[in-house]
């Protein structure tokens, strides 16, 4: 309990600098943010031209409103579990900067993550409130009764803030790969578009082929946005829900170790550029 | 308070071909080169001293601090400090250390400078008492009230090093480590901090490490000198002692009542000197002459000026300390290891 009262301090401070630190970054998230709605109405409308030509009202388990709901929800959720980190950490590395923060005494990883964290809180709490009002107002009008509920919005919110964390570490890690391929970008979008379809995010997992969409549950980029869009939706209930749950919990543990161990690794052999 | 034995830094360094074939040959084959950054430093601080590091451009002074504040582990030897060692314990050892790279900035750029300091508090859980004693001391001596609220990027560059010294004195560390802590800045703006490092010194009796291309620097705040050169120690000792011991070279300056007279000299075949022994400056009818006064008295080089031309005013120089260590980086001077 000490312990964790003495984290929240020293890395509170670190997300309330990333708070004030916003602004800047608010304008290009914002700009990112509108193209992201623009990228959903076109997926609505190319699901809606799916669901029309096939004449049925269901497909695996989905219904019309369903996918609307979908298609938005896995994008407010990439874009909440976005995540600076493999871009900071390789900039910071390669131009040595790095150093500012090894003088200090603090964990690496957390002052990113605490500082990051600051930098989304506004922007979070600003839209995430109108959008689901929005998405909402439409599943009322297209099945007729109010599907939101407060409990499911909880459990989104818990299962989206570990996802969050998984993201960052799981990205982090890619960071620090940045010492083997000093060459980043290529890399990334390769890494981005993997992420995106083993997460869920382009067509649900459930729509793979049964063997496939298994596998693809169990993997760790599941658990960044797929899990918590179907709590959200309520198609993950009881043992199943609390397995998925487990599950992300799971990969965080895993990938928080594997990500300390690397930098362990990493930080003693680190040649320090520049100076 | 500070241990050093026989450190060792090496870095591996790829080496490429130059051009596209190099780029492409390189994807197979990587050519590594060893370079020794530091090469087996040695040397004891005791606390409350100010050493000062110098030697010239990728000597190892920055890689030899680095390796002092735990960032870099050393390829072999031993550092202790304050009875730790730096890098085994990086998180508890830099609570006692204070760093300032001067080309770099531990400052958040787009936030007012307080806010760094806020942060700071955190960081180092430095309680408010303290903390606003603290702030007011080095408020006092950097001088940080005209910019404090402002953010941080647009500091002048003389305001940013003070500001940055003061980020790295707030938690009152042990020991200071300052690599180039005046570069860029004027002479007024050095001075105030060379002021301020030193009155830190005396205030909290705090270890100052330093590191330098300005020897001014070194002369108004060190003691003793450490000289660097390819990563070996070259010189270890006070200021006094390496002018005594090197200075042997002297300025003339003249003034002529005819600038073409400047011609009639010729030091070079009269006392037989090779182009270290002098060097002969002029502008319009001013004549800056330096040379080997063990080679040459001076009186007999006076004679001589004095002799080939007409003087309007002549002054002889002491020994200058920026050519002793020009002549030293050049291995010009012998230096015998007791001194
Ligand atoms: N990360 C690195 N990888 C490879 N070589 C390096 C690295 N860092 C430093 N070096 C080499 O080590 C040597 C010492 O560098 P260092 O930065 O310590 O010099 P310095 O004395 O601080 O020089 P300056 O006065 O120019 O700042 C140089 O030859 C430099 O090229
Ligand atoms: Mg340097």
């Amino acid at each position: 309990m000490k312990m964790l009262s003495k984290i929240k301090k020293i890395y509170g401070a670190f997300t309330r600098a990333g708070i004030q630190d916003a602004v800047a970054y608010r304008a290009s998230f914002l700009g990112f943010f509108i193209g992201e709605i623009f990228i959903c109405f076109v997926m609505y409308f190319i699901w809606r031209a799916v669901y029309m030509s096939k004449g049925d009202s269901s497909f695996m388990g989905f219904t019309m409103t369903d996918m609307m709901v979908y298609v938005f929800m896995s994008n407010i959720a990439t874009f909440l579990v976005g995540t600076d980190a493999t871009y900071s950490i390789a900039e910071e590395i390669k131009d040595g900067s790095i150093i500012m923060r090894l003088i200090k005494p603090v964990k690496v990883d957390l002052s990113f993550l605490f500082f990051e964290l600051g930098n989304k809180i506004m922007i979070i709490v600003c839209i995430i409130g109108p959008i689901i009002f929005g998405l909402e107002l439409y599943r009322y009008y297209a099945i007729g009764h109010i599907a939101f509920k407060l409990s499911r919005f909880i459990l989104f919110m818990i299962s989206i803030s570990i996802s969050y964390i998984l993201s960052f570490y799981l990205n982090l890690i890619f960071g620090y790969l940045a010492f083997f391929l000093m060459n980043l970008w290529g890399f990334n979008i390769l890494k981005e578009s993997i992420i995106k379809f083993l997460s869920g995010s382009i067509i649900p997992l459930a729509f793979f082929p049964e063997v496939i969409s298994k596998i693809f549950t169990y993997l760790p980029f599941a658990s960044l946005t797929y899990t918590p869009v179907m709590i959200y939706m309520e198609k993950y209930n009881g043992y199943t829900l609390a397995f998925n749950l487990f599950l992300q919990v799971f990969w965080l543990v895993f990938f928080v170790t594997a990500s300390r161990l690397m930098w362990k690794w990493a930080e003693k052999r680190i040649a320090v550029q520049g100076g | 308070m500070i241990e050093v034995k026989e450190v060792k830094k090496e870095f591996k360094k790829t080496i490429k071909d130059p051009g596209l074939k190099g780029s492409v040959k390189s994807l197979f084959h990587k050519n590594t080169e060893i370079v020794k950054a530091v090469d087996g430093l040695s040397f004891h601080v005791d606390e409350g001293e100010i050493l000062g590091f110098i030697g010239p451009n990728g000597a190892g002074k920055s890689t030899a601090i680095k390796m002092l504040t735990g960032i870099l582990t050393p390829t072999s030897g031993e550092i202790v400090i304050n009875g730790q060692i730096p890098y085994k314990n990086r998180k508890r050892y830099v609570k006692e250390i204070g760093v300032v790279f001067g080309q770099r900035t531990q400052l958040w750029w787009d936030l007012p400078l307080t806010e760094t300091y806020t942060v700071l508090k955190e960081i180092y859980m430095i309680d408010d008492k303290k903390f606003k004693d603290r702030m007011e001391f080095l408020n006092d001596v950097l001088e940080l009230e005209k910019f404090i609220k402002s953010p941080v990027r647009t500091l002048s560059l003389g305001q940013r090093m003070r500001a940055d010294i003061a980020a790295s004195m707030l938690h009152s560390p042990k020991v200071l480590f300052l690599d180039e802590p005046t570069i860029g800045l004027d002479v007024v703006v050095k001075d105030n901090i060379r002021k301020a490092i030193s009155q830190i010194n005396k205030n909290d009796k705090t270890t100052i490490i330093l590191t330098t291309h300005d020897l001014s620097d070194i002369e108004t705040l060190c003691e003793r000198i450490i000289m660097i050169d390819k990563g070996k120690m070259v010189y270890d000792g006070s200021l006094h002692k390496m002018k005594d011991t090197y200075g042997k070279m002297r300025e003339l300056n003249v003034v002529l009542n005819d600038a073409k007279d400047i011609g009639n000299f010729n030091i070079a075949d009269k006392f037989n000197f090779t182009d270290d022994d002098y060097s002969m400056v002029s502008q319009g009818s001013e004549l800056k002459l330096k040379f080997n006064s063990e080679k040459v008295s001076i009186a007999s080089m006076l004679d001589y000026v004095l002799n080939t031309v007409n003087v309007n005013d002549i002054s002889v120089k002491d020994a200058d300390i920026e050519e002793i260590i020009r002549r030293i980086y050049k291995s010009e001077v012998k230096l015998d290891e007791n001194a």
